[in-house]
């Protein structure tokens, strides 16, 4: 039963069937959705942990791994993400009180001179729900802003991305800073514009060519 | 000369729907999936007509120098980079633009992605952004019928932060086009307000070679000016 119930929710995800309400997709019409099914299956005992790790981290890879193989997009990425957060809303209390560990903290902003977001947000709905939490700086981040947050969160894990390649530059400036405040910090970059040589070239430890990889990289830094 | 200034209804410059699924990759996607079904419903009900506006300012170029990258107008640098200067090397006047999609589209976005809606979010962001362009096209086919006629060409549009032409620049730019009825502001970054506006240069001259943009040299998958090359 609870099986079934972490399958069902699992597939509500990966195919954006967000609660009852919604009509999409056709073959799920009329029957409840990632929300219900959350809602549902800790009622019968299911533990946060158990939905997190078995339905919602399960579907967003697949989600993530469809996203980078070109075989699904950004519209339908989101809806998986939308329906992600409507059982993760039930979550939430217990990430809070403690009862579900998170795997870190992850800091995400785009660099300052660039007001991109959607790569951003969209890299770390899929982190928060790989088990993490997410602290997101927005866009245009000044340089003093990165560092005041990895002052306040020194374990933290930080993810910075650009979009254009006039704005990559700003980048290198933001990595040296935080390593003066925090010298352990672990740092990933990404956006279009970025390869593995450039990341490595300004002195970030990871690269996500697409949010999966980066996914996969943060996996294994929390290992 | 001044700037000359342009205003457009969302009609006459909105996107078509198919012109909106393929900028979202989602040519192939069921008439029901709700980004979809979105598209359909916001392009009737939208009706952001008071800030669509934009135009331009003539300059005449004092001096162009491909390998450094710079040119001069009324006696004040602009540092296209080497990349866009060739490109207009032949051009002796230049088209100094500015464009808006308006307030109401950040407005809308931010309220969207408030309530959640990231996915709708994103598609009207998407819609303000190819709004924009849509907008500047009709400017950039005035402009090109302007001096078509007295056997000029025109260049591609060039915009700071695109094709290596740095994004600090824009503060050169804005001094150059001075007033102007657009409204858009810039910030310390560099970045405008409204989100949804762009800004750059369209070279003008008798004997200026068209160029297509870079992108094959660029590594910007989502680039508007990739889009556009692409259509």
């Amino acid at each position: 039963m609870n099986q079934e119930l972490l399958e069902k929710l699992s597939e509500c995800v990966e195919f954006g069937k967000i609660n009852l309400a919604s009509p999409y997709p056709p073959q799920m019409k009329g029957l409840p959705g990632a929300d219900e099914i959350t809602k549902e299956a800790l009622e019968a005992g299911v533990t946060p942990t158990e939905i997190l790790n078995d339905a919602l981290i399960t579907a967003m890879n697949k989600v993530g791994q469809k996203f980078s193989e070109n075989k699904i997009f950004v519209p339908q990425m989101l809806l998986s993400a939308k329906a992600m957060s409507a059982s993760m809303m039930h979550l939430k209390p217990f990430f809070a009180n403690g009862s579900v560990k998170r795997k870190g903290t992850f800091i995400l902003g785009t660099v300052y001179g660039d007001l991109h977001d959607i790569g951003k947000n969209l890299f770390g709905m899929m982190v928060e729900g790989a088990g993490w939490e997410v602290i997101d700086l927005g866009i245009d981040v000044k340089i003093e802003k990165f560092v005041e947050a990895v002052l306040q969160n020194p374990h933290a894990v930080v993810g910075i991305s650009a979009l254009l390649t006039t704005t990559m530059v700003h980048m290198k400036p933001v990595i040296d800073a935080i390593r003066i405040a925090v010298p352990e910090t672990k740092i990933i970059v990404g956006g279009a514009p970025l390869s593995a040589e450039f990341a490595s070239s300004i002195g970030a430890d990871g690269y996500g060519k697409n949010p999966q990889e980066g996914i996969m990289w943060l996996d294994k830094i929390s290992a | 000369m001044s700037f000359q200034s342009f205003h457009f209804t969302f009609a006459e410059v909105a996107p078509t729907f198919n012109e909106i699924l393929d900028f979202l990759k989602s040519s192939d996607l069921e008439d029901e999936h709700p980004a979809v079904v979105f598209i359909r419903d916001i392009l009737s009900e939208l009706n952001f007509d008071a800030g669509i506006s934009g135009g331009y300012i003539l300059k005449r170029i004092e001096s162009l120098n491909v390998k450094k990258g710079i040119i001069k107008i009324e006696n004040q640098e602009l540092n296209l980079g080497r990349q866009v200067c060739g490109y207009i090397k032949e051009a002796t006047q230049i088209a100094l633009f500015l464009c808006t999609a308006g307030e109401d589209f950040t407005r809308m976005t931010n309220q969207l992605n408030e309530q959640g809606d990231i996915m709708e979010a994103y598609i009207l962001d998407a819609i303000g952004s190819l709004t924009v362009e849509k907008a500047m096209d009709r400017i950039q086919e005035s402009l090109k019928n302007e001096f078509g006629g007295k056997g000029f060409k025109i260049s591609n549009r060039y915009s700071p932060g695109y094709c290596n032409w740095s994004l600090s620049d824009q503060k050169a730019l804005f001094h150059l086009i001075g007033e102007n009825q657009t409204g858009i502001t810039l910030s310390d970054s560099c970045l405008m307000t409204p989100r949804k506006s762009v800004s750059g240069i369209i070279g003008i001259g008798e004997h200026l070679k068209h160029h297509e943009y870079g992108c094959v040299i660029c590594n910007n998958s989502t680039c508007i000016y990739r889009k556009i090359l692409h259509e």
